[in-house]
């Protein structure tokens, strides 16, 4: 055999590993994503209210599973997020981990859960972006524990043409801008909740 | 020599067409120069609330560089977003000069627009399409080597407009709208050889001129 004709199938091997390895790479795209705190502070005007926020263990370590292959850790993040957030609505916010430890002169108390997260990718749309609704419920009750409303929250988060993104930088981008949106609405909308919004003028005339 | 000059002829051909055509038009109530005291700045934002499109961030930082120099500072647009948040967002940001009005009326707001010393608001809206393709080109790879051979062009269009706002008295101080268009090619001869026409940068450059003519920093 002359060097050029072992020369010659090498070659060819080599460009069908790297055609393989580039296919695997584009076909087999999983993304474990986590979502870091480091969201900013609300620019807000508190109303004279002592809340409590019950953010329970699962709330605290959720995990979304989008499909298979995705996960978008959002728990931290959410913690971070929706506690500033309430930290611009009321005067006073504690924040705890069940009802249990309540303090006493709680006038009102919410009980966040995550309903339902949802990812859609390019491959899946055919278009360019990664998108990302977040479903939030917020039980409200007053502080002895009287149902007020459960309000649901609902956030969506695209990002821009994702072209040279990868998976995971596309899903962080599209979950932050999510949980962004999921703040502001919640700050915009909070006392419009009819419920609320009654709850809150009735306390204002019993003083 | 006369290979020389069709070279010459060549690459010109070729260079000019991947030139663009930018039209900038402009709409001031008054050629007065816009005032900024020593450390006041300018933000630039992106307009996010659009369905279908969102002003593209590099567009953004490029309008932000071309304003930021030794005399007028810009704000990062994340940075003033952050520093505002959530009144900036995609959801809540104005769209006109009532919705601000009403914005500034909240004390914390108007209080954080002053502690940040945020004189100007830019506003940028727009997008960059790409439409008119034509040719055609085709790659191939095989054990003795690979190449693409072939030629393709498209159109491109990019139209922004920017608004500015005052801060302090809220009203709007100008109003400038760039339209740049020109063509890309690409040429397959063995390697493909891309001739891009340089709409953003063009686009970029002549607004952000534009608009760092307005500004003046009253020397204190």
């Amino acid at each position: 055999m002359t060097r050029r004709a072992m020369y010659t199938p090498l070659r060819t091997l080599g460009v069908l590993v790297a055609v393989t390895l580039v296919a695997a790479g584009c076909a087999g795209s999983s993304a474990h994503v986590r979502i870091e705190p480091g969201f900013p502070t609300v620019v807000a005007q508190p109303r004279e209210i002592h809340a409590a926020v019950v953010f329970q263990q699962p709330f605290r370590d959720f995990v979304a599973q989008t499909d298979a292959k995705t996960s978008i850790d959002i728990g931290a993040a959410q913690v971070e997020l929706l506690g500033n957030a309430f930290r611009g609505l009321f005067s006073r916010v504690d924040i705890v981990s069940a009802r249990e430890q309540l303090a006493p002169g709680t006038e009102l108390v919410i009980i966040p859960s995550v309903r339902e997260v949802q990812l859609s990718s390019p491959s899946e749309s055919y278009l360019n972006v990664f998108e990302v609704w977040i479903k939030y419920a917020l039980e409200i009750e007053t502080g002895e524990g009287v149902p007020i409303d459960t309000w649901f929250l609902p956030a969506y988060g695209k990002t821009q043409d994702s072209m040279l993104t990868s998976r995971s930088e596309g899903i962080e981008e599209a979950a932050i801008v999510a949980l962004r949106d999921a703040g502001a609405k919640l700050l915009l909308d909070f006392y419009r909740i009819p419920a609320i919004h009654g709850w809150f003028e009735r306390e204002r005339q019993t003083g | 020599m006369k290979r020389n000059l069709l070279r010459i002829i060549g690459a010109s051909v070729v260079l000019g067409g991947c030139a663009s055509t930018t039209t900038i038009d402009e709409f001031r109530p008054t050629t007065e120069r816009m005032d900024l005291d020593a450390d006041e700045k300018i933000v630039v934002l992106g307009r996010r609330d659009a369905g279908h499109y969102e002003t593209d961030r590099s567009f953004v930082s490029c309008i932000g560089d071309e304003i930021d120099s030794s005399t007028i500072t810009v704000m990062p647009e994340q940075e003033f977003i952050d520093a505002l948040y959530p009144w900036f967002e995609p959801r809540t940001a104005p769209k006109g000069l009532k919705r601000l009005q009403r914005l500034m009326e909240r004390p914390m707001i108007r209080d954080k627009v002053a502690a940040e010393r945020i004189r100007y608001l830019v506003w940028l809206d727009g997008e960059i399409e790409t439409d008119g393709h034509a040719g055609s080109m085709s790659c191939a790879i095989g054990p003795g080597g690979g190449g693409c051979f072939g030629f393709s062009s498209w159109d491109k269009t990019a139209f922004f407009e920017a608004i500015v706002w005052d801060l302090e008295d809220l009203t709007e101080k100008a109003r400038i709208r760039v339209d740049s268009e020109g063509t890309s090619y690409l040429i397959g001869v063995v390697a493909p050889i891309p001739l891009l026409t340089p709409v953003r940068s063009e686009a970029c450059e002549g607004m952000g001129e534009q608009l760092k003519s307005y500004f003046t920093r009253e020397v204190s």
